[in-house]
């Protein structure tokens, strides 16, 4: 075998896609071949290299979103699909212990592990069902009475549809123990879920944006409330969901 | 693959089938998408939308490897996406090697200095090459199943493997002596 032959042959090798004959001849070569062996290494340094890359599944967010489209499509084709809820349900709640033990377990830093995964989860529950809120109205003086009597303290809520962000409705949801309002908001097809309680401090905080598995999370301080938004977001956008968010609070002051 | 017009629509005992033999390569096809498009975000819409065209194309699968005909659609949904939003008009190369940053070593929770260099020089590859890494080292396809993928000759395919992997080891070997003499990385 000459060298520009056994060089042809060595990722295919690397790779285990030459057949028997083939190896124990390119094998024989490779003794005679010095910088065959060099590339052989090389390939093989490379391969081994990416294999070491961990694999990254897909997130819980997108097959919500895929089993809510297969779900629709199911349903919308068919009178009644039985069983379909009590798969649903179970695929729900499998979601759900999977975020609580799962790969957000502890792995947000800085702000308490818990209360992220508390707030991802009740995300989660906003995004993956059809409703997803308890009081479904885009008129602020519908949702906010809502909360009355449901909650200690009252939120500010407004619609932010001239922003791009109309109101879908609200929710109670409890973080860290305590029963909080969520407001559901929309951006195009993706939904927006906001947190906020009474604040022990009166100082404003701009909002810090991270990014986790395709969530974009928020957390700032605004006219003594903790704001915290959760949505499969880009950034840019949550940033400007949070100013909006702000905008309209200091506004009805 | 014909026509969407032409496809007849799904019905539950066709969403039924196709959870069971396509819904389980979603991690193959989230993965292989977000080391096409290097953006988590887009990653999921790119994934979600061919997802819905697989389940719309389902009608024309004949029994083959679920995995290679999936991440074949993935591949076909990236470029359509691409197109639509204008990008066709650049040569391939000129656009993937502009934007390098590659998934974010933070939220891929990559440990380590030596997966995180690895990482980024995979991201810095021109498309051709990356994806061709992608699907050998990381999806684990085999030749033939890359080559129905990427709609290519077997012989084509073993070719761009070598090639990228030697550009693989040039880009990595030089982000390494840019580390080891203090520089920021690229």
């Amino acid at each position: 075998m000459d060298c520009p032959t056994c060089e042809a042959m060595v990722d295919a090798y690397v790779d285990g896609e030459l057949a028997t004959s083939e190896s124990a001849a390119f094998e024989r070569a490779l003794e005679g071949c010095p910088e065959c062996r060099r590339r052989l290494e090389a390939a093989r340094m490379m391969s081994g290299l990416l294999r070491e890359l961990p694999a990254e599944p897909a997130p819980d967010l997108l097959r919500a979103r895929i089993e809510r489209e297969l779900r629709t499509i199911a349903g919308a084709s068919r009178v009644r699909f039985p069983g379909a809820a009590m798969r649903w349900g179970a695929m729900a709640a499998s979601l759900l212990v999977a975020v609580s033990i799962g790969w957000l377990g502890g792995s947000l830093v800085g702000q308490g592990g818990r209360e992220t995964d508390e707030l991802v989860a009740g995300y989660i529950r906003v995004a993956m069902s059809e409703h997803g809120v308890d009081v479904a109205s885009s008129d602020r003086h519908t949702v906010k009475p809502w909360f009355a009597g449901r909650i200690d303290y009252s939120p500010p809520v407004h619609d932010l549809t001239q922003e791009g962000f109309p109101l879908v409705g609200g929710r109670l949801d409890v973080i860290d123990g305590r029963k909080v309002a969520v407001l559901v908001y929309r951006h195009n097809q993706h939904r927006i879920a906001l947190t906020l309680w009474p604040s022990s401090s009166s100082a404003n905080a701009a909002a810090t944006i991270r990014q986790r598995d395709g969530f974009a999370l928020a957390d700032w301080r605004h006219d003594g409330f903790e704001m915290r938004a959760v949505a499969d977001l880009a950034p840019v956008d949550m940033k400007a969901f949070a100013t909006a968010v702000d905008a309209a609070v200091t506004a009805d002051r | 693959m014909g026509r969407m017009s032409d496809a007849p629509k799904p019905d539950g005992g066709t969403v039924g089938r196709f959870r069971s033999v396509v819904l389980p390569h979603l991690d193959a096809a989230y993965g292989y998408a977000r080391w096409l498009t290097r953006d988590p975000t887009d990653a999921q819409d790119l994934a979600q939308e061919a997802m819905l065209r697989a389940l719309r194309y389902f009608h024309s699968f004949r029994g083959e490897e679920a995995r290679p005909w999936l991440l074949r659609i993935v591949r076909n949904t990236w470029i359509d996406l691409r197109k639509r939003n204008g990008a066709e008009k650049l040569p391939l190369e000129v656009l993937e090697t502009r934007a390098a940053e590659g998934p974010d070593p933070e939220q891929s929770a990559l440990a380590g200095d030596r997966r995180r260099q690895i990482a980024a020089a995979l991201a810095a590859l021109p498309a051709e090459s990356r994806e061709v890494l992608v699907l050998r080292e990381i999806e684990d396809l085999s030749y033939k199943h890359i080559a129905a993928v990427l709609d290519l000759p077997i012989g084509t395919v073993m070719s761009r493997i070598a090639r990228a992997r030697e550009k693989l080891a040039v880009e990595l070997k030089g982000r390494l002596e840019r580390r080891d003499h203090g520089l920021p990385d690229l």
